[in-house]
């Protein structure tokens, strides 16, 4: 069901917060941040640090043309009644490329958006010109499950995601206002529990990861305490053209939100790996 | 007498042997989902069980109207997975009590019918004695089971409860095509024994949506763990929508759920009450947000209710007092005039005429119990009944006939004639076909 959003909405006042765009996708308006030029890369996101133009896309659109859409159920995009897995968001950001007039792409998606990122490759392998993984969900490997996430507290929270050291990126978690942030949270793990709720990875991509052909950059942080270590290299074994970089800390170690804890070094590594690829990578 | 009340057990079938609050966090944050196996010994266990199934057999004796029996997962809350399973032992194992499922969690099944089936059967085997209830369930069965996904919890539970009773009401087979479930054959066999389904109980928080369910199909709303304010308030609403749909509620169409322990003096149900009621509410609800509200388990719309109202978070259950938990009506304890007067207040603001009555508190010594039980139901009971009236099924005698004569007598003929072809002999009707000169065929 769409959830309405109440008419009088506290200011957004939050660190990084920037007014989205808006593209309607055949009914459901979609709100997008775009920023830079060069070379069209789409960053698709994780669960939470939405409705916010982050330091890693200010890094990012100093060399390539950063588009960051939010998905359907997330940041200010609606959830709609229709969305009930990877393969609704797979469908729904293709008419999205052919409505911004992008024929090709180059995907980076974090945590999540690294498993829909991946969806979207082999599903249209042609449409993506290089793929890159960062800390990503949605592989089965045995024995080494992800981190329950919709069991976590806030109080857990922080530990897992920062490696124990929350405290530097509090400004990050808040939307401001408590019960927005309380309400916004609940909302978005909602949508995300119509993804992956159960089961919490996709074992057809086992198979269909084969038919990906473009380069693929697979980035992990020092230690990830949501997403083990080893699927980082069961995706460099399914993927075709796979390569694993790992983004260490600078003074702490990086954790599942290497996003906003080394957005040079990261952005830097994603942006000359996507220009290092080019236009052509898919072919 | 001001009013006259039904009385329904409500024994958990709690293990009780679990860690404090204080200490659990060592090993999980609360008694939900993830407790170690570990605490489990089976003696104790073995001991549980025997004290809660015997607790609702002697409901019979001692002249309750029914029992009710709940569904809980993972956990030492209640050693109840299927309280279908229980019932039809409590059904082979008393005679006339009404048997409550309360119940049965819809989205735990794979499909309604499976359910619909187990229904018809403890239906069958207690001659009708079955009451239905049919709980959303709570947020922590759904980290749980493993086919319970929150985030599609009310409109699968929805099309579920729609598909069963079709199931359970209409000719099979039919073709159902729905959202979540195809069946290109409904086609229920056995089918419930009371026409036409088993009474239904909805135990709800209170959504309008459940209770607007409730009024329509004439269902009993059973109350949950709500403050005393929100379940009046939730009873009003109930008996407006009843009224919107063209009748006056039943004081039977409001269950009331609540603690009650009797003892000789209040001074004594107190001291041995609290202990157990404080267990209870340190131990047995206590939960994390997250476990109690998995994603889409509540609307968003209730979420900003509940925030806004002061929230969930100021309001932690395990804190609470003997004095705040009589204020809110979730205790009812004293002598039996004391219980007689609180009860009667508690139901004239509600409007209930059914009281849903929780004897153990989760972790009372079984002689505890009987010891509550007995006081209430000889000092209690008859104070909310016609005098020398006995409990509901000892009024009328309801249930289907219970011997092969009498289904013999009211059987009629059947809708079809046993036969087989027999080589040499043609078609017989197998039920004479031993005897030589009945061995005719039936047809060509």
């Amino acid at each position: 069901m769409t959830e309405s959003r109440p008419a009088a909405q506290p200011e957004r006042s939050w660190k990084y917060y920037t007014k989205p765009e808006w593209i309607e996708v055949r009914g459901l308006p979609t709100a997008y941040r775009r920023g830079g030029r060069g070379e069209p890369v789409v960053y698709l996101h994780g669960a939470g640090l939405t409705r916010r133009w982050l330091p890693l896309f200010e890094t990012m659109a100093r060399t390539v043309d950063v588009i960051v859409p939010e998905h359907p159920g997330f940041g200010d995009t609606m959830l709609p009644p229709w969305l009930d897995g990877f393969d609704d968001l797979v469908v729904h950001y293709d008419e999205l490329f052919d409505l911004l007039g992008l024929e090709a792409v180059h995907l980076v998606g974090h945590s999540i958006g690294g498993w829909l990122a991946a969806e979207y490759a082999t599903f249209y392998p042609h449409r993506v010109n290089s793929l890159t993984l960062i800390a990503p969900l949605g592989l089965r490997v045995l024995d080494h499950p992800i981190r329950d996430i919709f069991r976590m507290t806030p109080e857990e929270a922080g530990p897992a995601l920062f490696n124990g050291s929350a405290g530097p990126y509090a400004e990050f978690l808040s939307d401001g206002d408590e019960v927005e942030t309380l309400v916004q949270g609940y909302s978005e793990l909602t949508a995300l529990g119509r993804l992956m709720w159960n089961p919490r990875y996709d074992v057809k991509l086992d198979r269909r990861l084969g038919r990906v052909t473009c380069p693929a950059l697979v980035v992990a942080p020092d230690e990830d305490r949501i997403v083990p270590r080893e699927h980082i290299g069961r995706w460099s074994e399914l993927l075709p053209q796979a390569r694993v970089e790992t983004v260490a800390g600078t003074s702490a170690s990086t954790g599942h939100l290497l996003i906003i804890q080394e957005p040079e070094k990261l952005g830097k590594i994603v942006t000359e790996f996507v220009t290092t690829t080019g236009p052509q990578g898919n072919r | 007498m001001s009013r006259q009340l039904e009385f329904y057990l409500f024994h958990n079938g709690a293990y009780r042997w679990a860690p404090h609050k204080d200490l659990i966090g060592e090993w999980s944050r609360s008694n939900f989902v993830s407790l170690p196996t570990s605490f489990y010994k089976p003696e104790y266990a073995l001991r549980a069980m025997d004290e809660w199934l015997e607790t609702n057999i002697l409901a019979e004796k001692l002249g309750y109207d029914g029992v009710v029996v709940g569904e809980q997962h993972n956990g030492p809350i209640g050693l109840s997975g299927n309280p279908m399973v229980i019932t039809s032992w409590l059904a082979a194992n008393t005679e006339r009590l009404l048997i409550a499922a309360v119940g049965p969690l819809l989205n735990a099944y794979l499909s309604p019918l499976r359910l619909a089936e187990e229904i018809a059967i403890v239906d069958i085997l207690s001659r009708g004695r079955l009451i239905l209830g049919l709980p959303m369930g709570i947020g922590g069965q759904y980290h749980s089971v493993g086919v319970m996904d929150p985030t599609h919890a009310r409109t699968r539970f929805r099309e579920a409860h729609d598909l069963m009773f079709k199931a359970m009401t209409e000719p099979g087979p039919f073709e159902w095509q729905g959202d979540y479930f195809h069946v290109p054959y409904v086609n229920l066999w056995p089918r419930p024994l009371q026409q036409p389904h088993p009474p239904v109980w909805i135990p709800a928080a209170g959504s309008r949506e459940t209770l607007q369910l409730c009024a329509r199909r004439r269902y009993t709303y059973q109350s949950v763990l709500t403050p005393r304010s929100t379940l009046s308030r939730n009873c009003v609403l109930f008996r407006e929508l009843c009224a919107e749909e063209g009748y006056e509620t039943a004081p039977e169409q409001i269950a009331y759920v609540v603690i009650v322990h009797v003892a000789e003096t209040d001074r004594q149900a107190r001291l041995e009450a609290e202990p157990h009621v404080m267990w209870l509410y340190q131990n047995f609800f206590r939960s994390t947000f997250q476990d109690s509200f998995p994603p889409g388990h509540v609307s968003i719309a209730s979420l900003r209710g509940m925030a806004a109202g002061g929230g969930y978070r100021s309001r932690d259950i395990s804190e609470m007092t003997w004095e705040e938990l009589w204020d809110e009506g979730w205790i009812v304890a004293g002598s039996p005039s004391t219980v007689v007067e609180r009860l009667e207040e508690l139901t004239d603001e509600f409007g209930a005429g059914r009281i849903v009555m929780i004897p153990d508190m989760g972790s009372a010594p079984s002689w505890m119990v009987k010891k509550n039980l007995t006081l209430c139901a000889e000092e209690v009971l008859p104070r909310f009944r016609a005098p020398g009236a006995g409990p509901v099924w000892a009024r009328e005698d309801r249930r289907a006939p219970t011997t092969w004569a009498q289904w013999a007598a009211a059987g009629g003929e059947p809708k079809a004639t046993p036969e087989a072809r027999v080589e040499g002999d043609g078609v017989l009707d197998v039920r004479t076909a031993h005897v030589q000169e009945l061995r005719e065929p039936t047809r060509e």
